[in-house]
C-alpha cells in the first residue's frame, strides 16, 4: 500500500468518525423534506406490499445492542461509513485485477 | 429523500429498478474500461463522507429537517458515472443495513438521489477543471446543487403521484409545489456545501479529481 492510500484511507477512517460518528449525534430529530411532505398531505401510511430489510444490527442507524444514544448513533455512522468505503474499494480492486487480467491475455497473444 | 417501503406501485418501483440498474451496469461498464486508478481512493473517501453526511439532518422551515443528497457533489468530483456508483453503494447499505429507503424502491432511490444528481453534476463537472474556477464556477455550481435537489424531489412526487399514494383531493400541480418548496430550502443548502466541498477537495488533493495534472506548460517548455 502507497502512502497516497494510507493517507486517503485515514482520511476516509477521519470523515467517518466526526461526521458519521459525532455531528450526526446532533442531528436534527424533524422528519425530513419527504417526510414533512407525506405528513401534510396526510399520505404517511404506505399503500402498498413493502419490503424493508430486517433490523438485523441496526434499528434506524443505531447499533441495536448499543439501545440509543450517542454510542449507539456513533457506531452506526462509523460502520455505515467504513462499509460504504469498503464496498467502493472493493469495487476498485475488482476492476484492477479484471483489468490486469486482460492485460495479460492480450501480451501473450501476439507473441504466441 | 428516501421513499420507505410501501409507497410505490410494483409497476413504477419495478421500471425504476430495470432504469437504476441499467444505469449502474453501464457505470460499471464505463469504470471497468476507463477507471483511472487513482480516483479509487477518492471514490471511497467521498462514499464514506456522503454516507456520513446524509446523517447529519440540519433543521429548515419550522419543524422540518432536510439532509445532504452529494449525488451532485460526486458527479463533479468523479463523473457521472462513478458518481452512480458511489451513491448505489450508499443506498444499497442505508436500506439493507439501516431500514433507510425501502428495499423494492431502491431503484427510485438511487434514481433520484443518484442517476439525475450524478448526470447534473456531471455536466457541470468541465467548469472545474479549468485553471481558475471563478464566479460563474460557482454560481453555476449553487444553482445547480438547488436544481438538483428539486429535480430528485420532482421525481420523488411523480413516483408517488404514479403510484396512487398521494390523496385523491391533491392534484399534483399542488403536490410538487408543497414538495419543490420544501426542497428549494434543502437545495440551498446543498449548493452551498457543494460548492465549499469541490473548493476544499480540489485544494487538498487536486490531482486526484482531475488525474495526474496534463501538464501542458511542462510538456510545451
Amino acid at each position: 500500500m502507497t502512502s497516497y492510500n494510507r493517507a486517503t484511507l485515514l482520511a476516509g477512517v477521519v470523515v467517518a468518525v466526526v461526521v458519521g460518528g459525532i455531528l450526526s449525534y446532533f442531528a436534527s430529530a424533524n422528519p425530513d423534506g419527504l417526510e414533512k411532505f407525506q405528513e401534510d398531505l396526510g399520505a404517511a401510511q404506505p399503500v402498498h406490499e413493502g419490503v424493508e430489510a430486517p433490523p438485523l444490527a441496526f434499528r434506524e442507524y443505531n447499533l441495536k445492542w448499543l439501545g440509543e444514544g450517542f454510542w449507539a448513533n456513533a457506531a452506526g455512522g462509523v460502520i455505515g461509513s467504513l462499509a460504504v468505503m469498503g464496498i467502493l474499494l472493493g469495487i476498485g480492486r475488482l476492476v484492477r485485477r479484471r483489468r490486469a487480467a486482460t492485460a495479460g491475455q492480450e501480451s501473450q497473444a501476439p507473441g504466441s | 429523500m428516501h421513499i420507505a417501503s410501501g409507497f410505490l406501485s410494483p409497476p413504477v418501483w419495478g421500471t425504476m429498478a430495470a432504469v437504476s440498474g441499467a444505469a449502474l451496469a453501464g457505470s460499471m461498464a464505463v469504470a471497468g474500461r476507463r477507471l483511472d486508478e487513482r480516483r479509487v481512493p477518492l471514490m471511497g473517501v467521498m462514499g464514506a463522507f456522503v454516507f456520513a453526511a446524509q446523517m447529519v439532518n440540519f433543521p429548515i422551515l419550522a419543524g422540518t429537517s432536510g439532509h445532504l443528497g452529494g449525488g451532485f457533489l460526486l458527479g463533479i468530483l468523479l463523473g457521472a458515472p462513478l458518481g452512480v456508483i458511489v451513491m448505489g453503494s450508499i443506498l444499497v447499505v442505508q436500506a439493507l443495513l439501516f431500514q433507510d429507503g425501502g428495499v423494492e424502491a431502491l431503484g427510485a432511490n438511487i434514481f433520484v438521489m443518484g442517476v439525475l444528481p450524478c448526470l447534473l453534476g456531471g455536466a457541470v463537472r468541465w467548469l472545474w477543471t479549468r485553471e481558475r474556477p471563478g464566479l460563474l464556477t460557482h454560481a453555476v455550481t449553487f444553482l445547480g446543487g438547488v436544481l438538483a435537489v428539486l429535480a430528485g424531489a420532482t421525481g420523488v412526487t411523480l413516483f408517488l403521484w404514479w403510484s396512487r399514494s398521494l390523496p385523491a383531493n391533491v392534484t399534483l400541480a399542488q403536490a410538487l409545489g408543497v414538495m419543490d418548496f420544501i426542497h428549494l430550502w434543502i437545495g440551498l443548502v446543498e449548493g452551498f456545501v457543494t460548492v465549499a466541498v469541490v473548493r476544499f477537495i480540489l485544494a487538498v488533493r487536486r490531482d486526484a479529481v482531475l488525474g495526474p495534472a496534463p501538464s501542458v506548460k511542462g510538456t510545451l517548455a
